[in-house]
């Protein structure tokens, strides 16, 4: 309905947010062009700024706008702990779960072999060359639980060793207040197979 | 061409995110070959179905339709396989890159799909997954038609012996020949499935790779590539490679 003119091609341009289809698009937009102009104006500046100014951090690989970012450059934080996880999203998460007060390493994915994706996508060089350094005294593997999550998890624990540096796995299982008869038989196979001493 | 299946056995091979929350799934199933199944809204927070669908797990799946991509329906777990260990989870990968290429879509292969089983069993409990990759990558060969003449000579009329060296071509198997590169025992041992010895295994996977290629035509293997640059960066300098064990075993 709306042909290559410019309204046409912002709902098209909005299309490329995740969830948002032609539909919604088109509420979007016609919502900021008849009400919100002032929002419109201050979304598009951010959007390009932040486009152009955020990068990687040059020693978590997470978003930053600075060289080091929040976390990294903070000094209370301990530099000696790396927590390594698969997305920006993933920093974000356990950083709001508030238990962990090292610092992160962002894969940007993980091992897909049939993908061809292996140690040099995810960055791997850059995290021997720390363990190398011998400034690590731990890490933690948070990597998805998916199989894909957990050869990655595994390779990187085998890294840890080979310079002998002590190496967890975050637990994966029952949810805190699940009960078992609701939890998917996969989710339950994998508590189980990563049960505990108590 | 049936229209929907219930509770089929199979091993997913591969899978890809399919637009927003969904997800296309290579199936390798018991009774209908290799087949892509739609699973809708399994990339949802919410959605159970996610955790089950993993590799080198038999599940059992129930799907629905005609098209090229069937939709899937339900999904059980029948039993938890027992995890692969490290490098044999590498190696997994290259068994289902290597089943997903070598068969054709909706072409069954009961045999495949034992042999598929059967392997994943050996490499969750073997030490030794040199061998048991050549067996399946022979076996396979053999259950898609492109079976190999490892044991004659057809040239010369008599069977491969020991001693004697080898040209070798995945058309027209050994060629007897004093500047041959394939050792006969390495030819017989392949044969038997009998590998053992570290020179065997080597020209075994030499020969493999070869054949393999070949029938490929140019298609790679991605990741054969990814366990060779795993197996170099596990590597240590002051190891000799046969000791870590971890050369590119594919
Ligand atoms: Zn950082």
């Amino acid at each position: 309905m709306h042909g290559k003119d410019l309204l046409g091609q912002l709902i098209q341009d909005l299309c490329c947010l995740p969830g948002v289809g032609p539909k919604s698009a088109q509420r979007m937009a016609y919502y900021l062009l008849q009400r919100n102009r002032q929002g419109a104006r201050q979304l598009a500046n951010t959007l390009l700024s932040a486009s152009q100014t955020i990068g990687y951090c040059e020693q978590c690989q997470t978003l930053s706008e600075q060289k080091l970012c929040r976390i990294c450059s903070d000094t209370s934080r301990d530099q000696a702990v790396i927590c390594i996880v698969e997305s920006p999203g993933d920093v974000w998460a356990v950083d709001q779960a508030g238990a962990f007060k090292g610092i992160y390493f962002v894969l940007h994915g993980h091992l897909s072999p049939l993908d061809g994706i292996g140690p040099d996508e995810l960055g791997l060089d850059k995290l021997t060359q720390k363990l190398i350094a011998g400034t690590v005294d731990e890490l933690i593997l948070a990597t998805n639980s998916t199989v894909e999550g957990e050869a990655t998890a595994h390779l990187i624990a085998e890294l840890a060793r080979k310079y002998k540096v002590h190496a967890s796995r975050i637990a994966h299982g029952v949810p805190m207040g699940g009960e078992l008869e609701y939890i998917d038989s996969g989710t339950l196979a994998h508590a189980f197979n990563g049960r505990k001493e108590i | 061409m049936e229209t929907s299946v219930y509770l089929q056995p199979g091993y997913i091979l591969q899978h890809r995110p399919y637009r927003e929350s969904s997800l296309i799934i290579e199936v390798l199933t018991r009774d209908f070959g290799k087949i892509s199944i739609l699973a809708k809204g399994v990339r949802k927070p919410k959605s159970k179905v996610a955790a089950l669908l993993r590799p080198f797990t038999l599940l059992s799946l129930s799907y629905l339709g005609r098209s090229e991509l069937r939709t899937l329906t339900q999904v059980e777990l029948v039993q938890t396989s027992p995890p692969l260990p490290g490098l044999a989870l590498y190696c997994g990968f290259y068994i289902n890159e290597l089943t997903g290429h070598f068969l054709h879509k909706y072409d069954p292969h009961p045999e495949v799909f034992q042999l598929y089983q059967a392997c994943l069993v050996q490499l969750s409990e073997n030490s030794a997954i040199e061998p048991v990759l050549r067996n399946f990558e022979l076996n396979l060969l053999d259950n898609v038609g492109y079976g190999l003449s490892l044991a004659f000579d057809e040239q010369h009329r008599r069977p491969v012996s020991t001693a004697k060296k080898y040209i070798f071509s995945a058309d027209s198997g050994p060629v007897e020949a004093l500047n041959g590169t394939v050792a006969g025992q390495t030819l017989l041992a392949l044969h038997t499935r009998t590998l053992i010895g570290s020179e065997t295994l080597a020209g075994a996977k030499k020969l493999m790779r070869e054949v393999i290629d070949f029938h490929l035509q140019g298609k790679p293997l991605k990741s054969r590539a990814v366990i060779a640059k795993i197996a170099a960066s596990l590597q240590s300098k002051d190891t000799p490679r046969e000791v870590v064990g971890t050369d590119d075993l594919a």
